[in-house]
C-alpha cells in the first residue's frame, strides 16, 4: 500500500514539475499557450565586416546593408522575440431561433498577444447586413434605444429596449473604446456594402502579453421580420503600429 | 459451448461500442462546432530602402496555434488612422511595387491550408521595376481566413479574422531621402491653467502624475525615424532623462513619439482621466517648484536637432488643504476643551 502511495506521489511530483520546465504553454477555452523564456539569442550581434541587429524568432530578422537595399524586420528598440498574434475563440456566433422581442446575444472573445511592447489595432466590419441566403430579407443595424440613445458605427449608446430592433454588438475587458460604458451600450457595425470604414474595437499605445475583450452580438427583431437563416461575415482585422 | 459463448460476448460488446460510437458522432457533432482562430505573423514590421530595379526575398512566418484553418494572403496598401501609429487599410494595391509569393505551391490571393501548431513560411519577394518614381510605399501583408460555412435554420455572424505585417518601402535612386520634422506640440497634459501676464502658467498638485505629449510631424518626403530625448529639470538641480523611442513616422503625416522610462497606469479602469488621451511619457514623483521639461530630436545624420521646451509648477495643494484642515480641527477641540475646562 505504501508503495502505491509513494507511486502515486513521484507521478504527482513528475506531473507537476514537469509543465514548469515546458518551453510553450497553450491557452483558449480548449487549450493554453504561453511563450516561455527562450530569449537566448536576441540583441546586438557585430564583427568587422557587418553589424547585425536582430531579435531570434523572426525570419526575416536583422539589418544589413547590400548593394542597392537596405532592409530592417521587427521594431529595433522592442528586441521582441514574441510575433504579433491574434485570437478569436468562436468563428461561429450562434444566434440561436429568434423570437420576435426577445433579443438574443452571443459571444466571442478576441486576444492579442504582441510581447512587451508594441502598438496595435483591432477593426471589425459586417459584410453586409445579416440577410437569408436568398438575399430577399435582412435584419437592419441597430439604431440602440433611439432618441437621445441613438447609436452609430463610432458611438455606443443603450440598447436596452425590447422594441428596439436590429443587430449591433458591445464590447467588454481591454483596450476596448471608451463608449462602451457597461454591456448595455451597443454599436451596429459598420456595412462594406454601403461604403463604410471598419469600426475600431480593440487598440492600444502600449500592448501587453494577451490583450483581451469580449464582444457581445445582440439581435432583436419584430413580429414582422420574415422567417429565415440570417447570415453575415464580420471581418475582424488586427494589425500592429508601424 | 464455452468457447461459443465467450466469443458472442465479444461480437455483442463490439456491436454495442460500434453503435455508441455511431450514435455519439452523428448526434453529437453539431454541439462540437466551436472553432478558434489563433494566428501568429513575424516580423510584423519590414522597412526597406531599395533602388529602382531591384528585387528583394523577405521570408515571413505565419503560425497557426488555433485550429485547423484555410488561409489566404493579400497585399493592401496603407495609410495613417491616427498619429499612434495606426494603419488605416486601403481597398486597393496601390503604387508600382510589385509582390509575389516564391512558395512552389502557394500564391498570393489563393488558399492554402494550415493545421493546428503548424507554421508556413512565406517567400514574399517584392520588386521595384526599373523607373520607379522615388518615394515612399506603405503596404500591408494581410493573411485572412475563409469563414466557417454557412448552416441552415440559424441566425448568426460568421467571423472571418485577418492578421496584418507592414511593410515600408522607401524608393531611392542615390540613397539619399528627404527628411524635414517639426515638433508639433510639446506640453503637459491636464493640470490647472492660469494666464499671468499674457503668460500660461500650469499648476499640478505634487502627487499628481504628469501626462506629456510629444508630437512630431514629418515633412519630408520619406518616413524618418526620430531619436533623442525628453529631459525633466527642477528648481532644486534635480534632473531626469527619458529616451525617445525610434518610432516610424510616415511621410507627410504626425506622431506621436514615445519615451522609456515611464510611470505606468492601469487604463483598464476607463474612468481614469489620464487614460482618456494618449501621452508620451507619463511622470511620477512628489513635484516641488518650477520644473522645466526640454526636448532634444534628432531626425538622421545629416539632419538638423529640433528642439523643444515646456514648463509647469507643482505645489502640494492637497496635502496643505488637508494640514490646514487638520489645523483648524486641532485648533477647535483646543478651544472647545479649554471653554469647558472654564
Amino acid at each position: 500500500m505504501n508503495k502505491f502511495f509513494l507511486f502515486l506521489f513521484l507521478v504527482f511530483l513528475l506531473l507537476f514539475f514537469s509543465q514548469k520546465i515546458f518551453a510553450l504553454n497553450m491557452e483558449s477555452p480548449l487549450y493554453k499557450i504561453q511563450y516561455g523564456e527562450i530569449g537566448i539569442a536576441g540583441g546586438k550581434k557585430s564583427s568587422d565586416s557587418y553589424q547585425l541587429s536582430d531579435t531570434l524568432g523572426q525570419l526575416a530578422a536583422g539589418e544589413f546593408q547590400s548593394n542597392g537595399y537596405i532592409i530592417k524586420a521587427g521594431f529595433q528598440y522592442l528586441y521582441s522575440i514574441i510575433p504579433f498574434r491574434f485570437s478569436i475563440s468562436d468563428t461561429r456566433i450562434d444566434l440561436g431561433t429568434l423570437l420576435p422581442n426577445t433579443p438574443s446575444t452571443a459571444s466571442t472573445t478576441l486576444t492579442v498577444s504582441f510581447g512587451a511592447s508594441g502598438q496595435y489595432l483591432v477593426t471589425a466590419i459586417e459584410e453586409g447586413k445579416l440577410r437569408t441566403l436568398n438575399e430577399q430579407n435582412f435584419i437592419p443595424d441597430t439604431q440602440c434605444d433611439g432618441g437621445i440613445n441613438t447609436c452609430n458605427e463610432t458611438q455606443a449608446k443603450i440598447w436596452t429596449s425590447n422594441n428596439a430592433y436590429g443587430f449591433g454588438y458591445n464590447m467588454n475587458g481591454q483596450d476596448i473604446p471608451t463608449d462602451f460604458i457597461n454591456t448595455n451600450y451597443y454599436r451596429p457595425f459598420p456595412d462594406r456594402n454601403n461604403n463604410e470604414d471598419p469600426a475600431i474595437v480593440m487598440s492600444s499605445t502600449n500592448v501587453g502579453k494577451n490583450r483581451q475583450s469580449t464582444m457581445t452580438f445582440k439581435v432583436n427583431i419584430s413580429s414582422i421580420q420574415p422567417a429565415g437563416s440570417y447570415q453575415t461575415v464580420i471581418n475582424f482585422v488586427a494589425t500592429p503600429s508601424y | 459451448m464455452q468457447n461459443y459463448n465467450s466469443k458472442f460476448k465479444i461480437i455483442k460488446s463490439l456491436f454495442v461500442f460500434l453503435i455508441f460510437n455511431f450514435l455519439f458522432l452523428t448526434f453529437n457533432l453539431n454541439q462540437a462546432n466551436a472553432q478558434q482562430i489563433s494566428l501568429a505573423i513575424s516580423p510584423p514590421l519590414l522597412e526597406v530602402f531599395i533602388k529602382p530595379g531591384k528585387s528583394i526575398l523577405v521570408a515571413y512566418k505565419v503560425q497557426n496555434f488555433g485550429d485547423p484553418v484555410i488561409l489566404q494572403t493579400k497585399i493592401k496598401s496603407f495609410e495613417p488612422q491616427d498619429n499612434l501609429g495606426n494603419v488605416k487599410i486601403k481597398e486597393k494595391l496601390e503604387g508600382t511595387i510589385r509582390f509575389s509569393l516564391d512558395n512552389s505551391d502557394i500564391q498570393l490571393e489563393k488558399p492554402f491550408f494550415l493545421k493546428t501548431k503548424d507554421s508556413q513560411q512565406l517567400l514574399l519577394r517584392i520588386r521595384v521595376p526599373e523607373g520607379a518614381p522615388e518615394g515612399d510605399y506603405y503596404y500591408t501583408l494581410l493573411v485572412e481566413t475563409e469563414p466557417p460555412p454557412t448552416k441552415e435554420g440559424q441566425i448568426s455572424g460568421k467571423v472571418k479574422a485577418t492578421i496584418g505585417s507592414n511593410i515600408l518601402v522607401t524608393v531611392t535612386q542615390s540613397g539619399k531621402i528627404d527628411i524635414k520634422g517639426k515638433v508639433v506640440l510639446f506640453d503637459t497634459l491636464f493640470g490647472k491653467k492660469i494666464n499671468l501676464w499674457g503668460k500660461k502658467i500650469k499648476f499640478f498638485d505634487s502627487g499628481e502624475k504628469i501626462p506629456v505629449v510629444l508630437i512630431l510631424e514629418n515633412k519630408g518626403k520619406n518616413l524618418l525615424k526620430p531619436q533623442g530625448e525628453i529631459i525633466l529639470q527642477g528648481n532644486f538641480g534635480e534632473k531626469a532623462k527619458y529616451e525617445i523611442l525610434p518610432q516610424n513616422i510616415l511621410s507627410q503625416s504626425q506622431r506621436l513619439l514615445l519615451a522609456t522610462p515611464s510611470a505606468s497606469v492601469d487604463c483598464d479602469n476607463k474612468n481614469l482621466k489620464i487614460c482618456q488621451k494618449p501621452f508620451s511619457i507619463l511622470l511620477s514623483g512628489f513635484f516641488l517648484g518650477k520644473y522645466k521639461l526640454s526636448s532634444t530630436i534628432i531626425l538622421g545624420e545629416e539632419a538638423p536637432y529640433l528642439f523643444a521646451s515646456t514648463s509647469f509648477f507643482a505645489f502640494p495643494f492637497k496635502l496643505s488643504f488637508g494640514v490646514f484642515i487638520c489645523v483648524i480641527l486641532v485648533i477647535f477641540i483646543i478651544k472647545r476643551f479649554s471653554k469647558n475646562e472654564e
